[in-house]
């Protein structure tokens, strides 16, 4: 019965139109980046960078390493805010709507219900990373070439690899980027488990991540950069260093699962008290 | 089917429903009766474990509803006052959907149920094509595919059109009658709850102020229509002799205890006044509710 419920949630979720306005909104961004690294001063001041370490800037403007550049302000800017958004609505739109009445006057359990929610919402967030890397990839084949991958990120990256090593790398690295956004869709549904209005759990975890983003980037709180999860996030740049940092990555990793089921640990129990009313 | 005994809900230091006890039984059409805000939503809100009561015991089909939520819910159905369902889905899937929170649901008895509510055709367009009246039908359709012993029905006319509302009712009857259901049923439309309910409670602001039979209410003692050429003198008369109690609109007498109509035509034809016409007003639920929730001022008026 799980697998027949969560289909169905799944039915639910894919059923709407406001589920695909992250996917729209990542294609126009990508586009749009990609153009704009195209025909802007943006791949020459790359190029300049790569040639002033020392590596042949042709050899690694590609496929791959275009992709990362479009990935990495798409995962800060953009994935917060769908991933919020569909984890705000899993069950408080439902309560807006009044479709949640009607559930819950089935015998299901509210913890059953809410775990199949919560998996739709995992789900989500997957596809969403998969369709990001995917389209990333594909928009940049269209006009760049298959070679080397560089990845540069400020304070977190800065990595040369072989086309075949570094294909590898950016296909792992969607498994941590899917728990990053995981990790968005289950804070927003635990806001979503109490008593309020979709718009304000979506509101309420783009909030919870951006004062953890404004926080862990003030040089004083520099020594405890493990206490937010925004410092945790950026663990999938870090596969495409050499070599990889595993300890650090598996740590944020263990801090993000922790995270995740924290928060729905707190939706159910607020959800469990709740009074469902029309 | 269901028992409340003294439950007690708070919302915030508000008393929603205040020691609330009835009972239903099988078989029955029950009629859950009370003014906006009277608690008949919460009450059932508790009957099916959305709402958790302050205190007392709320059981359905024997079981605990807070103990044993899902035995307690397995034969039951339920409709709210609006019709809501997965707009931009289909009647199909949205039954699909629900039946799955109950038990496996094959097919044939999805289509089964929907030719029963008179869906057929219709059942692969999206709800958000539905009139309200049609939403109404997969309501129903919806609460009838777990196969309920028990159905639960919060304001079902609820916006619909005098055809709709009429229809509404004869399906309840249907209901009760083709398939024995017990049927919990709340409405503002007295006149509805009069033609369907064999039995009733009324709530007035969290308590329940009266439960009895149908039957009992509509045999009660009522007014009685006085045709005569001068009333004002003949209720005089009657008044004085104590066979009556009240007046009501020049034309009604309320008779006093253990009195009957019989002793006030004998009276009136004695002292020479005319009498054209003398017979028993029956009670509808709607004098008897109107009565029972009248303000107290109001009461002391008349």
């Amino acid at each position: 019965m799980f697998f027949a419920q969560l289909k169905n949630e799944l039915w639910k979720l894919f059923g709407k139109k406001r589920t695909y306005i992250g996917f729209a909104a990542f294609l126009f961004a990508q586009t749009a980046m990609l153009l704009a690294f195209k025909y802007t001063r943006w791949q020459s001041d790359f190029e300049r960078l790569l040639s002033g370490n020392g590596y042949l800037a042709t050899e690694f403007i590609s496929v791959l390493t275009v992709s990362v550049v479009m990935l990495i302000p798409q995962i800060m800017l953009l994935m917060p805010l769908y991933a919020t958004l569909v984890g705000g609505d899993l069950v408080a739109k439902e309560a807006e709507d009044g479709t949640l009445r009607m559930i819950l006057c089935r015998p299901i359990s509210r913890l059953r219900l809410l775990l199949v929610k919560w998996s739709a919402g995992i789900i989500f967030a997957v596809v969403l990373v998969v369709a990001l890397g995917v389209t990333a990839m594909g928009f940049a084949s269209l006009l760049f070439p298959w070679k080397g991958m560089f990845v540069f990120s400020p304070g977190q990256a800065f990595s040369v690899l072989s086309a075949h090593e570094g294909l590898v790398r950016f296909l792992f690295s969607h498994l941590f980027l899917a728990m990053n956004a995981s990790v968005m869709v289950s804070v927003a549904f635990m806001f979503s488990c109490f008593n309020m209005k979709p718009a304000a759990a979506t509101i309420l975890a783009l909030s919870f991540l951006f004062v953890s983003m404004v926080m862990e980037n003030i040089p004083f709180f520099d020594r405890y950069d493990n206490f937010f999860i925004t410092h945790h996030f950026k663990c999938w740049l870090l596969i495409f260093i050499d070599p990889a940092p595993w300890t650090q990555i598996c740590q944020s990793e263990i801090i993000l699962v922790a995270v995740s089921a924290t928060a729905f640990i707190i939706g159910s129990m607020a959800f469990q008290v709740r009074d469902i009313k029309s | 089917m269901i028992e409340l005994q003294h439950v007690v809900k708070k919302f915030a230091g508000r008393t929603a429903v205040d020691d609330l006890s009835f009972a239903v039984p099988r078989g029955t059409i029950f009629g859950l009766l009370g003014h906006n805000g009277a608690g008949k939503s919460t009450a059932i809100g508790m009957m099916l474990g959305q709402v958790w009561p302050t205190s007392g015991v709320v059981k359905v089909c024997g079981f605990d509803v807070q103990s044993h939520r899902r035995a307690a819910l397995q034969p039951v159905g339920a409709i709210f006052e609006t019709p809501v369902f997965y707009d931009y889905l289909s009647g199909w899937r949205n039954l699909e959907i629900l039946s799955t929170y109950t038990a496996p649901t094959s097919r044939t008895r999805i289509a089964e149920v929907i030719d029963w509510v008179g869906l057929t055709g219709r059942e692969q367009s999206k709800v958000s094509t539905y009139s309200h009246g049609m939403r109404s039908r997969l309501a129903l359709a919806q609460a009838l595919l777990p196969k309920p012993e028990l159905l639960i029905l919060d304001e079902p006319s609820d916006g619909l059109d005098p055809e709709g509302i009429h229809e509404m009712r004869q399906t309840i009857l249907r209901l009760h009658r083709d398939l024995g259901l017990t049927i919990l049923l709340s409405s503002h439309l007295l006149h509805e709850v009069e033609q369907l309910c064999t039995r009733i409670a009324v709530l007035q602001q969290g308590r329940k102020v009266f439960e009895g039979n149908v039957a009992d209410v509509k045999g009660a003692r009522g007014k009685v229509a006085l045709k005569t050429d001068d009333f004002v003198r003949a209720a005089e008369l009657l008044r004085a002799r104590g066979l009556i109690t009240a007046t009501a609109e020049d034309r009604f007498v309320t008779l006093a205890e253990g009195r009957t109509t019989a002793e006030i035509a004998q009276a009136l034809v004695a002292t020479g006044l005319p009498v054209a016409g003398l017979w028993q007003q029956e009670q509808t639920v709607e004098d008897f509710y109107l009565n029972l929730i009248k303000p107290p001022s109001s009461a002391a008026g008349k």
